[in-house]
């Protein structure tokens, strides 16, 4: 196995994770370029081939594979930076894609106004068709409508294209008729078409996600090409993949088409990684947590698997592919904290972004953020922060905190630093709630993977709020996105509708699982997967009759008559409840199927366990918050790199590493594991603990 | 005890997120499309002594509604409240809104010490009565309407009283309501396991005295908003056109506004007195429909707890169409709103000019019943899309389009169109923005909406309620009004008719066409400041007519094209004298 290479691009940094052929793991860093993200990456290889002592063509023809996670979709939706696009649809239903079902947010606000439409109406173009809910054709396709259609986009400049027809998921011919006729109008345009990309029932859904996907559709386009054209410049022969929202990756071929599943990729790598960690400890279970400078991600994984929704969002508009269930809240390291008119505390979640950025970096932030109040609590060294590049001006930031929080409050510069800590601590806590409560679990029984540059500062808080006894944070939490990309899979995601009946449904099952399979099967052979390494999961939406939410359950290929009791025991376990004795009918809406094309998965080089105590790691102390004596104590500081493998210690205490700190508080101990990742878990809580984590802090104990 | 003011900002927090997960809880369980699709239903959190800790009301007009039941429930059942106890109400002549919504409500204890409440509040499919659905317009008096459920136990220490059970459902005639009140009571569990753990982790004495803290700070936040108002006294009216037995008829709702340090007295002394109908309000659904309207003039982000209505006060004498006397009808009073909203707009439009917002389309809605033959099954479709008109526009901001009645604010949503042919017999033709149908303005209205479905089977039954049909929306300062909300039938034999405001009709056969127009908000501000691109914009995008550009607004286009004729439009607004 050659060369594998992460690279997660970010607002700031482009984070590059490189494992070679002996599985020994080097990570780089590269200021991103926002304008063209393919120079970063394309600079960042040059870097790389620096540091083996090659050539970048030669290090490009080492390399066999390349994940890449990529912000060019999102940020062209945040932005409204998207293709000047066009839309063909069903006459009379035209402005569905504006009113988005009529909803306002922000009830009591009537200053709050409506998302602006990605296609402005006079760009939506009416078209006299028709099909029934059957399928049954009521009217043929109006072609001149098409035409006139083709030919003010053309007159207008449009460079996207959706199409998207009512009940075009029970019969997709008008939308191919159409598709037809644009392509040879519009030859240089991108095409979006909803039986296509989402041939599943629910009209706004469908029209939301196709707009979508059409307006990114060009830049993404665009980019990959740019991309391909610059790795074959340096000779580069491998694999390249790109992550999709679904947390799997897809050959750029395919994505080109299919520009929406990169829309809410960014953080879709976390809980692979995550994953990886905990299964180093045998854990199948974990919530991760990711709280960068200005957001915070949180998911869930169950049995190894993370969760999914098919309803996201993206800037309030609904974009219905399947997607990790990823909880985003505003709160990060640059979170400002505030005091509302009543007097009332609040955190975030306006941000100082990179700039101004905290007060402490002095760089003319004057509003108080959450990382001047670590600073203030002795959670990050102030002269060593990001390796010594930024010094931390800890007057500043004592400064801005009295004046903005301290004064109005009556209270201390430090009380008012720990009350901050304390709310944007709350507000993880209820993020992390959201995606596990929601979903009927109980926070209290999933270790937390921390990540991020901010998160070490605040685990031992978040799970102190949440009672999780165990936490894990990676050596490597800055690149945690990147080292997720190498750890995931192909995926495509396939959905069609067949609402009904489950009785009715149900002897069509397996025959249309097959016909899907054979398409994904054909998609993953492109891709060069071997058929060992495929798999197919097929799932039905269901619920029982006459509710309106349904439920995904899975079911074996050729075996679908299993799943109405594995649907009562998914309803039971959600809801307290099923109605299997009742013998309610069931009713079946979607019927989806993941195919999976299964990577080799890198492997790392584990280390000797050093035990013996973690004295000899000590290099000072600092005066540090510690909110079990509610008291600032002079609290130990660790050096990262003398953390060894078996190594423990108990806190209160810091590990001062080069890009981030870690803050232990005084409830807890920590311990390093083989790769040099961070088991921290409440001293009193060993019960509580996973025999394999227990292990590993035993055996210390006695040595 | 110290008061840890930070200790505060993470309950409020708290509270908030278990109310939330109470809705969750409600939306993912529930059966009928009202509950799960459109939302109507409240979930709270009370003290022990039945102040509210926090809400998510989903609907505003549900809001502040479980409040005064809770603080009912504990006299009523004073000395026999225990630990797992279940209590339903939805009584309007103690504390109900309206018969269809059924509340919930569960004691959370510590031990044997009451700490406090989790309630939820939701309008029921149907509530027995005369008319399936509970709209029975020829009502007169509450039998007719809906079963009376003064608070009754349903659940005594854990265990089920099933004859109560049985006597409650066996008078009501849709199966799925008895599955909904189970979800009520699940959400209820949510909640009470959520708070319970709270106070645990807290203890007591900590949690009621800074629930006590938290209370007063949003009292005063409060306060501060209501000091931003200039004192006075303040009149305004808003008229209710038609009872639904007597054509022609109308009445007038007054209200007269004292604001005075820090504090808002809503007086309706003056208001005409209740109908013989069902379009008659109840304390609460109108003492709701004031807060959620006064609301909108204050910022947004205050915590909705006990401390947020302390400075309000209301007086809605009893015998008035604003709370009707024990036993009239009264099933119409939640849609009361809008011209209750309309009255207090326009008694506080010249005093806070950028907070009033000018009128927002009133309600006119169409349920539809019958058989399925596709399914072979009867269904009930509430025309949710057909019913959202514009609001109203204010300084600064457009009238949001197709958002619906104002007692909703944009939390109800329309039903999918292919879920909606799946669901009933009948076809989508037409949901669009209607052209012209916003109120001119510098800041417009929020346009109204046309929808077009053909009945889809014989023998369907169509019942209307609402109004907006006989005076639109209105505009402020200089601002014009908007459209009047209709619904008409065209059978299939080529006959039209237009119902009224609440009508009953009859087996509708099939291919009849629906037609309905809702309304477009009142426009803010005279018309020919608006930015004359802008106009030319909208008349490219359709929403605005060509010579509804040129004779509301000034604006005169290129023949034939969409620029703008900056000469003509000069000449045209000069003309004006604007």
């Amino acid at each position: 196995m050659g060369i594998r290479v992460g690279v997660d691009v970010g607002g700031t940094f482009t984070d590059f994770l490189v494992i070679d052929d002996r599985g020994e793991a080097r990570v780089f860093k590269t200021l991103s370029t926002p304008d063209d993200p393919s120079r970063a990456l394309l600079q960042g290889l040059v870097e790389i081939a620096e540091s083996y002592a090659l050539s970048v063509e030669a290090l490009a023809g080492k390399i066999d594979t390349i994940v890449h996670g990529t912000t060019v979709t999102t940020n062209a939706v945040l932005t409204r930076g998207g293709a000047k696009s066009g839309l063909v649809t069903t006459q009379g239903v035209r402005d569905a894609l504006e009113m988005r079902r009529g909803i306002r947010e922000e009830q009591y606000n009537n200053r709050f106004t409506n998302v602006e439409p990605l296609v402005p109406r006079y760009l939506r173009a009416p078209v006299r068709e028709r099909v029934d809910r059957d399928g049954v054709e009521l009217a043929p396709l109006t072609e001149a409508d098409v035409l006139a259609a083709a030919e003010l986009f053309a007159k207008e400049g449009v460079s996207a294209v959706a199409v998207c027809f009512l009940n075009a998921f029970a019969n997709p011919e008008h939308e191919r008729q159409a598709e037809a006729l644009l392509r040879k109008k519009l030859p240089g345009a991108y095409l979006s078409v909803s039986s296509t990309l989402l041939p599943a029932i629910r009209f706004y859904d469908r029209i939301s996600t196709t707009v979508l996907n059409g307006y990114v559709g060009p830049k993404l386009r665009s980019y990959i090409d740019a991309l391909l054209e610059k790795l074959a410049s340096v000779k580069f022969k491998g694999v390249l993949l790109i992550m999709q929202s679904n947390g799997g990756t897809v050959a750029p071929e395919i994505v080109r088409e299919r520009a929406a599943m990169t829309l809410l990729s960014g953080p879709a790598a976390g809980p692979r990684a995550g994953m990886f960690y905990a299964s180093i400890h045998g854990l199948k279970n974990c919530i991760t947590v990711d709280m960068g400078g200005t957001s915070f991600d949180a998911a869930m994984l169950r049995d190894g698997e993370p969760l999914f929704v098919t309803e996201g969002e993206i800037d309030r508009l609904r974009l219905a592919l399947p997607m990790l269930d990823i909880t985003t809240i505003g709160a990060g390291g640059g979170s400002i904290g505030w005091i509302d008119k009543g007097g009332l505390l609040r955190m975030g979640p306006q941000s100082a972004g990179a700039m101004p950025g905290p007060v402490c970096y002095g760089r003319g932030g004057v509003e108080p953020t959450c990382t001047d109040v670590d600073v203030v609590l002795g959670y990050l060294p102030p002269d060593e922060f990001a390796g010594g590049r930024i010094k931390l001006d800890v007057e500043r930031a004592r400064a801005a905190i009295e004046a903005r929080i301290g004064k109005p409050l009556r209270m201390t510069v430090e009380q008012a630093a720990v009350g901050m800590a304390r709310v944007i601590d709350a507000n993880m806590a209820a993020g992390v709630r959201a995606v596990t409560v929601k979903r009927g679990y109980d926070p209290r029984e999933f270790p937390l993977v921390v990540a991020g540059g901010a998160g070490p500062q605040h685990c031992c808080a978040i799970c102190t709020e949440l009672e999780i006894p165990l936490f894990l944070v990676p050596r490597q939490s800055s690149i945690f996105c990147a080292a997720g990309m190498l750890m995931s899979d192909l995926v495509h995601d396939d959905v069609r509708s067949v609402p009904g009946l489950l009785a009715d449904a149900a002897p069509k099952l397996d025959a249309a699982v097959k016909e899907m399979i054979a398409a994904a099967r054909a998609t993953l052979k492109a891709e060069h997967v071997a058929e060992a390494d495929m798999q197919f999961l097929p799932s039905l939406d269901m619920r029982y009759v006459k509710q309106y939410h349904e439920v995904n359950v899975g079911f074996p290929v050729g075996a679908s008559q299993k799943v109405a009791g594995s649907f009562h025991a998914e309803h039971d376990r959600l809801y307290g409840y099923n109605l299997a004795e009742q013998k309610t009918p069931l009713e079946v809406i979607n019927l989806r199927l993941r195919a999976v094309g299964v990577m080799k998965k890198p492997t790392f080089p584990d280390s000797p366990r050093k035990g013996g105590d973690a004295a000899g790691a000590k290099k000072g102390t600092r005066r540090a918050w510690v909110p079990e004596h509610q008291a600032f104590e002079e609290v130990p500081v660790y050096d990262a790199d003398k953390l060894l493998h078996g190594m423990r210690l108990d806190g209160p205490a810091s590990i001062d590493q080069a890009n981030t700190s870690l803050f232990l508080s005084a409830a807890y101990s920590l311990v390093c594991d083989r790769y040099g990742n961070y088991l921290g878990y409440r001293r009193d809580r060993l019960d509580a603990l996973p025999q394999s984590v227990r292990a590993l802090t035993d055996q210390k104990v006695a040595s | 005890m110290t008061i840890d003011p930070i200790l505060a900002s993470v309950m409020q927090r708290s509270f908030k997120s278990i109310t939330d997960e109470m809705s969750i809880s409600m939306t993912r369980t529930t059966r009928s499309p009202i509950l799960c699709e459109a939302k109507d239903f409240v979930t709270g959190l009370y003290d022990a002594q039945g102040n509210m800790l926090e809400q998510t009301e989903n609907l505003p007009i549900l809001s502040f509604s479980l409040g005064p039941v809770c603080k009912y429930l504990l006299e009523y059942f004073a000395g026999d409240i225990n630990p797992g106890d279940v209590f339903f109400h939805n009584d309007v002549f103690s504390y109900g809104n309206q018969n269809n919504d059924v509340a919930a409500f569960k004691p959370i204890f510590l031990g044997q010490t009451l700490i406090g409440w989790s309630a939820t509040k939701g309008h029921m499919a149907d509530i027995g009565g005369a008319v399936k659905g509970g709209y029975n317009p020829t009502a007169t008096e509450v039998f007719q309407e809906g079963l009376r459920i003064p608070p009754v136990k349903v659940i005594d220490r854990g265990k089920l009283r099933k004859d109560v059970w049985d006597l409650i459902f066996a008078n009501i005639r849709l199966d799925i309501v008895p599955e909904d009140m189970r979800a009520e009571i699940g959400a209820c569990t949510v909640g009470e396991r959520r708070l319970k753990a709270l106070v645990e982790k807290l203890g007591l004495a900590r949690f009621e005295a800074h629930k006590e803290y938290l209370f007063d700070s949003t009292e005063k936040m409060m306060r501060e908003e209501i000091r931003s108002i200039p004192p006075g006294v303040y009149k305004g009216e808003g008229k209710v056109f038609y009872d639904g037995r007597h054509p022609g008829s109308q009445f007038t709702i007054r209200v007269t506004i004292t604001v005075k340090d820090g504090a808002v007295t809503f007086d309706y002394t003056g208001t005409d007195a209740q109908t013989n109908g069902f379009v008659n309000g109840t304390f609460t659904s109108s003492a709701s429909a004031t807060i959620l309207t006064f609301l909108q003039m204050v910022n947004p982000d205050i915590p909705h707890n006990q401390g947020m209505v302390r400075p309000l006060e209301m007086i809605i004498p009893q015998g008035t169409i604003l709370n009707a006397s024990y036993p009239k009808a009264t099933t119409f009073g939640n849609h009361l709103c809008p011209p209750n909203a309309d009255a207090i707009q326009r008694a506080l439009a010249a005093a806070i000019p950028a907070r009033v917002c000018a009128g927002w389309n009133h309600l006119l809605c169409a349920l539809t019943t019958g058989h399925n033959p596709r399914k072979k099954e009867d269904y009930v479709d509430i025309c949710f899309m057909g019913l959202k008109g514009g609001s109203g526009a204010m300084e600064g901001v457009d009238g949001y389009d197709h958002i619906g009645m104002i007692d909703a604010s944009g939390g109800l949503l329309d039903q999918d169109y292919e879920m909606f042919e799946q669901q009933t017999p009948h076809r989508i033709v037409k949901h669009e923005l209607a052209t012209d149908s916003a109120g001119a303005g510098r800041w417009r209205g929020g346009l109204g909406v046309d929808t077009e479905f053909i009945v889809g089977s014989d023998d369907t039954q169509l019942v209307t309620f609402g109004d907006g049909d006989v005076v639109p929306a209105f505009g402020l300062h200089g601002g014009g009004q908007g459209t009047l909300n209709v619904i008409e039938l065209q059978k299939p034999d080529g006959s039209k008719y237009r119902t009224t405001s609440k009508d009953l009709v009859t087996g509708v056969p099939k291919g009849t066409v629906y037609r309905q127009h809702a309304g477009g908000g009142g426009g803010f501000g005279e018309p020919r400041a608006r930015p004359a691109e802008q106009v030319a914009r909208e008349v490219r995008d359709g929403v605005i007519s060509a010579e509804a550009a040129r004779r509301d607004y000034g604006v005169a286009l290129v023949p034939g094209g969409f620029e703008l004729d900056a000469v003509k439009t000069a000449a045209l607004r000069k003309g004006a004298g604007g």
